[in-house]
């Protein structure tokens, strides 16, 4: 996998037992840049989301159908190995949810360590280099052997994009990951994604608009299951081509 | 269910189509006045044009009151952003309106010399100008604001035959000197009144269309443009 992976997605299905959630979604996610996918509540933008990391199966009744191609390999082929791909595309979660019974280090340092790292030195390496990517670094380097739930909500967000960056993903799959955060560490969070789009291709589920409108270069707006229109942001946001669209933006539905 | 918000968008429209009205009933007196000899009438347009300022600052502030509270994106954007612009235009055209005002008393013995300029013409199509282009803004009809842009030709070229004939009545007539050179600046005058109206209506097509057409000199470069070449 290569950092540069854009992400290709082809009539993609996906269902919660009986109910049809995500109805052939048809959609290019661009490299090494941000794409938002907004909508109302219950539109499957989170569900799309756990679909690129075969997250969804992993939820009861959770099933999908369709082609995920990542660097041209479908993530949903059979030979796939699931865990496989959630190691290699990273996930960031709503609430910071760093492991409670480890220190800050041993979190970001968990991943590698299940990926069969000893080497205390590329540990060491690696750990300071996913702290620094995160903007954490400079904030925890004296209190590495902190339990990480000690830390304030910001700094726990970002303790887990670092803990998702430590594996050196190609992709980073963000879930509302603002939405638990005071303005300030939500500020901090998203001058952090657009440093990372540099090296990672990202995709951020967002109920907020205008945190779409600031962080993204794509914005995908879901509407009941079905993608209605993604474009470059700053057309969703300035003179969307869809009139739906126009009216979730503009706060007249949904 | 309405929101307050859209109550607001919809009071900005109003108060704008209804400075539109002022801008407009301030031109007609204002060509009433000169071309009639009309003291009284001019001072009037000259002391009503506060109303125009007034009205100028209350739609800013409630552009800004809007942009800084409520962020807005896609079409009430492009409204918010059409009504700055358009406001602006509204307001100098007042200013235009008091400036013809002005010439009104060095002018009031030679109203059937005026008459017999192209000067009126090029009055009366520039008042349509700005006339439609306010009905434009208020129907959203951009096909009408195209039909404006295009009458700036026509305003031009009556400004040229104009001057033409007022340096020729000037050469021949040394009396005309004085109110010949108040005619070169009432054409100064009505030629930007044109341009005013003409960048409302590029306004109107930024509002309906999302499509930039200004600082593009003819027709052409404009379709090319909204094609988006």
């Amino acid at each position: 996998m290569t950092m540069a992976d854009g992400i290709l997605v082809r009539q993609l299905h996906a269902w919660f037992g009986q109910v049809h959630v995500l109805h052939g979604i048809d959609l290019a996610i661009a490299p090494l840049a941000v794409t938002a996918i907004i909508g109302p509540s219950g539109c499957g933008k989170s569900t799309f989301i756990r679909c690129l990391n075969r997250m969804h199966e992993v939820v009861p009744g959770g099933r999908a159908s369709g082609q995920v191609l990542l660097n041209g390999e479908d993530l949903y082929d059979p030979t796939v190995d699931p865990v496989q791909i959630r190691r290699g595309i990273g996930m960031v979660f709503q609430k910071p949810n760093p492991f409670p019974t480890m220190s800050v280090f041993e979190n970001v340092a968990a991943g590698l360590r299940l990926g069969g790292v000893r080497n205390r030195g590329i540990l060491q390496g690696t750990v300071e280099q996913a702290l620094r990517q995160a903007a954490l670094w400079d904030e925890v380097k004296d209190q590495l052997g902190k339990s990480g739930a000690s830390l304030s909500g910001g700094q726990q967000q970002r303790l887990c994009i670092a803990r998702a960056l430590a594996v050196r993903p190609g992709v980073l799959l963000m879930d509302e990951p603002c939405s638990a955060l005071d303005p300030i560490s939500t500020l901090a969070m998203e001058e952090l994604i657009f440093q990372l789009k540099d090296r990672y291709t990202i995709v951020i589920v967002t109920h907020n608009m205008q945190q779409a409108a600031r962080v993204s270069d794509f914005t995908a707006f879901f509407y009941m299951g079905a993608l209605i229109e993604i474009d470059e942001t700053r057309k969703i946001f300035t003179s969307p081509g869809n009139k739906q669209t126009e009216d979730y933006v503009t706060g007249r539905f949904g | 269910m309405e929101r307050h918000f859209e109550k607001e968008l919809e009071d900005l429209k109003q108060r704008l189509v209804d400075m539109g009205a002022l801008v407009d009933h301030q031109l007609e007196d204002a060509c009433e006045s000169l071309f009639s000899a009309k003291s009284d009438l001019a001072r009037t347009v000259i002391e009503r044009d506060g109303e125009v300022d007034t009205m100028d600052s209350a739609i800013d502030k409630q552009c800004q009151r809007i942009l800084a509270l409520a962020q807005p994106v896609a079409v009430d954007l492009r409204l918010l952003m059409a009504a700055l612009q358009i406001n602006t235009q509204l307001e100098r055209i007042g200013d235009i309106a008091v400036n013809i005002a002005e010439r009104t008393d060095a002018l009031s013995d030679f109203t059937t010399f005026l008459r017999s300029l192209p000067l009126q013409e090029m009055m009366q199509i520039a008042r349509i100008m700005v006339h439609d282009s306010l009905e434009s803004f208020m129907t959203g009809r951009s096909s009408l604001a195209e039909r404006v842009i295009s009458s700036d030709d026509v305003v031009d070229n009556l400004g040229r035959d104009t001057f033409e004939t007022i340096v020729r009545a000037m050469r021949n007539d040394n009396t005309l000197l004085e109110p010949g050179a108040h005619v070169l600046m009432l054409i100064h005058h009505v030629e930007r009144m044109a341009d005013h109206a003409t960048n409302v209506a590029e306004g109107v097509i930024f509002l309906v269309e999302a499509k930039l057409v200004k600082h593009t000199s003819n027709a052409t470069d404009r379709d090319n443009q909204r094609r988006g070449d």
